[in-house]
């Protein structure tokens, strides 16, 4: 048996799989978006990349582009902020820590959208539960309407989406804690370390590598997270909660530009291959070194 | 040999898919839209009464979200595996009539099919003379009020113009009580709906009569002065840009909404949600001139023009159409009549609410039939959406813009 081939033979199933599932759609996505589409997908003649010029001429598309990238930002970001220290105390031994990682897990085992919905009638600005509870703890006299306009509805939207992000975050955390040998810990408490210089010195780096998958694959997931926003606000009031997603979907199913909506698929695939790539090679060269 | 793997993968996955695709001899498949939950049950039993009187046709039934229809039927036709039947709002019909999908149906069309119908709601999906699809739904929009509220509030009769709504939810706001004059709906499906109300009694129409849009008329900025007037004094629900339809039709239902306007089925949902609570429903209120408009809508049955089984499609057409399938559904979705028999029949002769609404028809409007109406109905939408939040002097430059928008649209 040919050694160098093997690997090759042993991934084929699996690319083969991929080639189905990704190179087919994509290619197709590029075929819609360089033509004239007709509303229901018929290809028409080539058109010098007009679908993309249209984007760029939209102000609604530059506006969703730039709220696409704070979403992942923030919710990315603050995932990772509230992950880390979550799972360094679901990793410690405490009586009743099982009860508290199934806690922490469930927002996992919802779906996405019944989560949404269950937001959206929280939110409700006349018998929602956030303000009933507010009101009762006397915080608010007047009744916040949350998902009336994007100065707070974009904020909630982060937070739950924060929320739901946790839980994958937190798994993958456990799983690098985990993985460093207590000897360490317990080498440095003899050395005088305190528990600061202990996780800046010990922990971090030890979870770097995973730390960095983590925000390789959240970004993915958020970037593309669509049922939050779309339940929640559609991406109103008047487009102002809009990302990429939500945009797309109004284009290709409301106003039925399937060119454009296409484009829009497209950039996003770009911009999600050039970070990870990106990320990656700046990854791995800070291990290498 | 690599690409002869690929090739062949890629002819192993589009056979399949053709496979699929293909329809079996005798079975007719339709897409229906779920109006509520009555909606599966009444189409399943349709399955079953028909297949058992034509042994031989197999009827399949997909009931679909309203919300994802459109998304559906344009994957499913891209696709190329579309059902043989589906329900289509009716002002979708010029795209598929365009782009060649939708059958025109007068060759199946009798005179006595054709007298089934009244004439108001068979004639919007009439395009270039043919038709090409039957309504199976209608309905037109009314003001439905709390009585019990109003009266309260010292406010007798119902308002019948839109000054007297607002003089009536100004007292409804000064008596004090825990409930909201006029109930605004400003987010999703209809918000640019709601504002035609008072556009449309204000004189202008969606299209001027050289077929620009009607946004940058004064009639237009006068209904968004308005609108606005009565946001700014408190005299909707607070948010109003986070109220769908249905929201603004749970407060009603609540008992905290003085007036609002929405559609018959409304009065269906009052009837098991609420059974308690006084309204009545009266006309969409009058502007200065006398003028008033209210929104119709038909959603139709339309034959795709790639259907194998269009004959047995026409047996179940025909069959649906029926006076006795026709009355049940109307009835348990709680919409307007469409055939003239269901309209004679003691349930809708003896209804009061839906005679408001009848009353209301030869005002109707139906949505303008152009192709790229669900854009500009977006940019109104989201204009109205602007105007709600923005400051009083934004309104204008706001309306312009959007029909700028509009009218680069209405020219291509």
């Amino acid at each position: 048996m040919n050694h160098r081939a093997l690997p090759y033979l042993l991934t084929l199933p699996s690319l083969l799989l991929a080639a189905v599932v990704i190179f087919w759609p994509v290619y197709d996505l590029i075929q819609i978006s360089t033509h004239e589409v007709s509303r229901f997908g018929q290809l028409r003649e080539y058109n010098d990349f007009a679908n993309y010029t249209a984007l760029l001429e939209d102000p609604e598309f530059t506006n969703a582009l730039l709220r696409t990238g704070l979403w992942t930002l923030l919710v990315v970001g603050g995932a990772l902020l509230i992950s880390i220290p979550v799972a360094m105390i679901l990793n410690m031994d405490f009586y009743g820590r099982s009860a508290a990682r199934v806690i922490i897990m469930l927002p996992w085992a919802v779906s996405l959208t019944m989560t949404a919905i269950v937001w959206r009638w929280a939110l409700n600005g006349e018998s929602g539960m956030l303000n009933s509870a507010l009101r009762g703890l006397g915080i608010i006299d007047v009744n916040i309407q949350w998902l009336a306009s994007a100065s707070t509805a974009f904020p909630m939207q982060v937070l739950i989406g924060i929320l739901v992000t946790v839980p994958f975050t937190t798994t993958i955390f456990l799983g690098g804690l985990s993985s460093i040998p207590d000897d360490l810990y317990e080498a440095s408490a003899l050395e005088g370390a305190t528990p600061v210089q202990q996780f800046r010195y010990i922990t971090f780096p030890l979870l770097k590598p995973f730390v960095n998958i983590a925000i390789v694959l959240n970004t993915i997931y958020v970037f593309n997270s669509f049922p939050i926003i779309w339940v929640m606000t559609q991406g109103g009031p008047a487009n102002s909660t809009d990302i990429l997603v939500t945009h797309l979907y109004k284009l290709a199913f409301r106003i039925g530009k399937l060119g454009e909506a296409s484009a829009v698929s497209l950039v996003m695939f770009a911009i999600l291959l050039v970070f990870t790539f990106i990320y990656v090679r700046l990854a791995m060269r800070e291990t290498r070194a | 040999m690599k690409s002869a793997v690929w090739k062949s993968a890629l002819l192993g996955g589009m056979s399949l898919l053709a496979l699929a695709a293909q329809a079996a001899a005798g079975e007719v498949r339709v897409t229906v839209a779920e109006y509520s939950n009555k909606t599966g049950p009444y189409f399943a039993e349709i399955e079953k009464s028909f297949e058992a009187a034509n042994p031989g046709i197999d009827v399949q039934i997909e009931v679909v979200p309203w919300d994802v229809l459109l998304q559906k039927l344009t994957t499913d036709i891209t696709a190329g595996t579309n059902a043989d039947l589906s329900i289509i709002g009716t002002r979708w019909l010029i795209d598929f009539v365009q782009q060649g999908i939708a059958e025109p149906l007068d060759g199946y069309i009798t005179p006595e099919f054709k007298d089934r119908f009244i004439e108001t709601f068979l004639s919007p999906s009439v395009l270039e003379g043919k038709t090409y699809g039957l309504p199976i739904a209608a309905s037109a929009r009314a003001m439905y009020y709390n009585k019990d509220i109003l009266s309260k509030a010292g406010v007798e009769n119902p308002p019948s113009t839109w000054a007297e709504l607002q003089d009536a939810a100004k007292k409804i706001k000064e008596s004090g009580q825990d409930a909201f004059g006029f109930g605004l709906q400003g987010k999703e499906i209809e918000t640019d709906v709601y504002y035609y109300y008072a556009m449309w009694s204000m004189g202008t129409e969606i299209l001027n009569a050289d077929g620009t849009s009607g946004l940058s008329t004064p009639g237009a900025l006068e209904a968004a002065k308005l609108y606005k007037s009565l946001i700014d004094e408190g005299l909707t629900e607070p948010g109003v840009t986070s109220l769908s339809r249905e929201d603004v039709q749970n407060l009603f239902k609540q008992g905290k909404l003085g007036m609002m306007i929405t559609a018959p089925f409304l009065s269906n949902q009052i009837k098991e949600e609420a059974p308690d609570l006084k309204y009545g429903v009266a006309a969409i209120p009058a502007g200065p001139s006398g003028a008033r408009g209210t929104y119709g809508v038909t959603d139709s049955v339309i034959m795709f023009q790639n259907s194998k089984n269009k004959e047995e499609a026409w047996k179940l057409l025909d069959y649906l159409f029926q006076t006795e399938q026709r009355a049940k559904f109307t009835e348990g979705e709680g919409f307007l009549p469409v055939n003239k028999e269901v309209a004679k029949g003691e349930y809708f002769v003896n209804n009061a609410d839906l005679a408001a609404f009848t009353a209301l028809l030869p005002d109707a409007r139906f949505a303008p039939v152009i192709p790229g109406w669900e854009e500009i109905a977006q940019i109104t939408s989201d204009a109205m959406q602007k105007i709600y939040l923005g400051k009083p002097e934004d309104i204008e430059p706001t309306l312009k813009d959007a029909a700028a928008k509009a009218d680069a649209i209405l020219k291509k």
